[in-house]
């Protein structure tokens, strides 16, 4: 069992404070992403878990033992860095053996173990070379293979795809995701790409300036943001967040204005918000459908193949996007409309906070 | 790497390195002319920079005017080699604990240990001597082996660190997640990965070695056996007359076991100024 349990894990800087009291639990075997921008803490709390940085306050629990002052190696974790961190000096033999060097295995079982781990990652015949000799995805694979000869507990990765290009990433996400299968281990998973972290996680977390802002599932996620920020940084192209003004609040919902005076009825949750507030409305570009609503200048339209991703301003200057189908017949500098779905669109309140959905789908998978 | 220069500023180039080799070279070259030529040739008035009676003769005749020749150039390679062997073994360690550890008084003592190296040896003199007849050190290797370390540890900190420091810290830190102790690291990870550096280092280490045992030589040591080469080389200053030729033949016999050492280590030296690409 390797559950990973964090406390109220803080962390200061000297007198900046990086982490707020990160609580969390994770689940045996699960694979779980921490996605934030850059800067957010989300390398100082996977140092945290590996011990190599010391959390200020709270408790690390792995597998139900308290390991807050573990050496790494006896809370059962391992890492894969950023850049790698290969021995440049040794060969990919050694630079997977290194662990259990450490450990002073007994050759023959350190031979199999290597082995089995080159076999898993298709490196068998890469054992003699040095690093130096690799592709870059070869080298993160080195890198993987060095950290599951020990068989870790809990694996921990901090953007190991980040040095990669796009099509490698692809290839290496599958990966991945098959190895997390095949080794049936807890991961946790470190990176500032929203696609790494909705098609590989079970479960992520969103960090924003040292908190979490979320915690669920990828369709939890995209479906039920729990803030302005989360909502922003889910999906792609980006949720459009437009400046409303409440007209009404009723049984039905609230009825709000939109720029180019559209006025709708979200069926919402009011809470806390009276008539005149000002809210934000939130539609993502897949939801905008070409029907009476928004007014919108086109400005620059992507056209993808499949679907025409358009740009424009609603009246008044606030930007919109808009995922049309691939042949819409839109030029740039066109005027058009755009339908909002009442019932896809998402409402928050000044503080962030999101005004619950009614109607929302039920959540795939 | 790119052709960056213009024919005009390599010929500028090759200028300037003749004009800096020359004036390195030109005592080498005066010392072999001398030793080459019979001695009161070299007296002669007016000047001959050329003659033509040239002979190896002073190669051999050294050996006979002063009997311990051999010995002092072996000294010279021991002393130099004990302190290099000595310092490094202080230095690795205390560079990476400069490069990598945080402890009280960290920068005061680096700044402490370059001026320390302010003083030359020569005002530290007496009580250096002072130090060694307590510790009944005088006229034994020792008297030149340990003021040796003593002043060139310092600058091998100050070189070494900063080599260290350039080693990526990831690789450390994945050693010690990985379950490795800080020895077993320096010793699997950071030292292999310093060669270069430490090549330099030593080599730095042995020239400044090399240089200063005349000094602790004529100071701390009147026994004849132990004399390193320049010390040794006095012999050659008689009563009557100084055997210019003979000396100067006796210097670079003595410098010529070095010189090829160099020229051997000469590309570890330039590999070491461009090694140390550990990742992209
Ligand atoms: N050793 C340190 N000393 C002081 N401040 C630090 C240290 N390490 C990190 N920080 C600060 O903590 C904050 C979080 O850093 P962290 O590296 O965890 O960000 P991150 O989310 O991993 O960002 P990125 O996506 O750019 O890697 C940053 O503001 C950073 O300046
Ligand atoms: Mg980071």
């Amino acid at each position: 069992m390797a559950t990973l349990d964090l406390n109220n894990i803080s962390k200061s800087f000297g007198n900046t404070r990086v982490l707020h009291d990160i609580d969390l639990a994770i689940r045996d075997k699960e694979f779980v992403v921490f996605v934030g921008p850059s800067g957010c803490g989300k390398s100082t709390l996977l140092r945290i878990i590996a011990g190599l940085e010391e959390a200020s306050a709270g408790k690390i629990v792995i597998g139900g033992t308290d390991v807050s002052n573990a050496h790494p190696v006896d809370r059962g974790i391992s890492m894969v860095f950023q850049s790698y961190a290969l021995y440049p000096h040794l060969t990919v033999f050694e630079n997977i053996a290194f662990p259990l060097r450490v450990q002073k295995l007994a050759d023959a079982d350190l031979r199999t173990r290597v082995g089995r781990a080159a076999e898993i990652l298709q490196l068998t015949d890469k054992l003699d070379l040095k690093p130096g000799q690799l592709s870059g995805g070869q080298r993160q694979r080195v890198a993987i293979g060095r950290s599951i000869v020990r068989n870790p507990k809990v694996f921990l990765f901090d953007e190991p795809l980040s040095n990669l290009d796009a099509a490698l990433r692809g290839d290496m996400r599958v990966e991945l995701s098959q190895l997390h299968r095949s080794l049936d281990a807890t991961m946790v998973y470190v990176t500032h790409d929203q696609v790494e972290a909705m098609t590989m996680a079970d479960r992520i977390v969103v960090l924003n300036k040292g908190r979490i802002e979320q915690f669920g599932t990828p369709m939890e996620l995209y479906h039920h943001p729990a803030t302005k920020f989360v909502a922003g940084f889910i999906g792609q192209p980006n949720m459009n967040l437009l400046p409303a003004t409440v007209k009404s609040v009723t049984s039905s919902g609230i009825t709000a204005v939109l720029p180019g005076d559209a006025v709708v009825t979200l069926p919402v949750e009011p809470g806390t918000v009276r008539q005149g507030d000002q809210i934000e409305v939130g539609i993502r570009p897949e939801d905008l459908v070409a029907a009476k609503g928004l007014r919108a200048t086109v400005q620059v339209m992507e056209r993808l193949g499949g679907v025409s991703i358009t740009y424009g301003v609603l009246p008044g200057g606030t930007r919109i996007c808009a995922a049309l189908p691939g042949d819409t017949p839109v030029r740039e500098g066109d005027t058009i409309d755009l339908g909002v779905p009442v019932d896809a669109a998402h409402a928050f309140d000044q503080s962030g906070a999101v005004l619950r959905r009614r109607n929302a789908p039920q959540i795939a998978g | 790497m790119m052709d960056r220069y213009t024919f005009l500023q390599k010929v500028g180039i090759y200028i300037a390195i003749a004009a800096f080799l020359t004036f390195v070279l030109l005592p080498f070259f005066e010392m072999f002319r001398v030793s080459l030529r019979p001695l009161d040739h070299l007296m002669s008035t007016p000047f001959r920079f050329w003659s033509d009676d040239f002979s190896f003769a002073a190669y051999k005749q050294m050996w006979i005017s002063v009997p311990l020749l051999g010995r002092y150039i072996l000294n010279s390679i021991f002393i130099a080699t004990s302190v290099t062997t000595l310092t490094m073994i202080v230095v690795i360690p205390a560079a990476y604990a400069y490069a990598r550890l945080q402890f009280p008084f960290k920068a005061i003592s680096l700044a402490v240990f370059l001026g320390v190296n302010m003083f030359t040896g020569a005002v530290l003199l007496i009580p250096l001597y002072r130090v060694l007849r307590t510790l009944g050190l005088l006229n034994t290797y020792w008297a030149m082996i340990i003021p040796g370390v003593a002043f060139l540890i310092p600058t091998g900190i100050w070189l070494l660190r900063s080599y260290l420091e350039k080693i990526p810290r990831e690789l450390e830190e994945a050693a010690y997640v990985d379950g490795a102790s800080r020895m077993y690291t320096l010793r699997r990870v950071v030292i292999p990965l310093a060669v270069p550096g430490l090549i330099v280092v030593a080599t730095s280490v042995f020239i400044g070695a090399y240089a200063q045992q005349f000094l602790f030589a004529i100071a701390f040591n009147n026994q004849r056996e132990y004399q390193p080469l320049p010390a040794g080389i006095f012999e050659f200053v008689g009563y009557q007359q100084v055997t210019w030729n003979e000396m100067m033949a006796a210097s670079l016999t003595g410098i010529l076991p070095v010189m090829l050492i160099f020229l051997f280590l000469q590309k570890y030296l330039i590999a070491g100024l461009t090694a140390g690409a550990v990742k992209e």
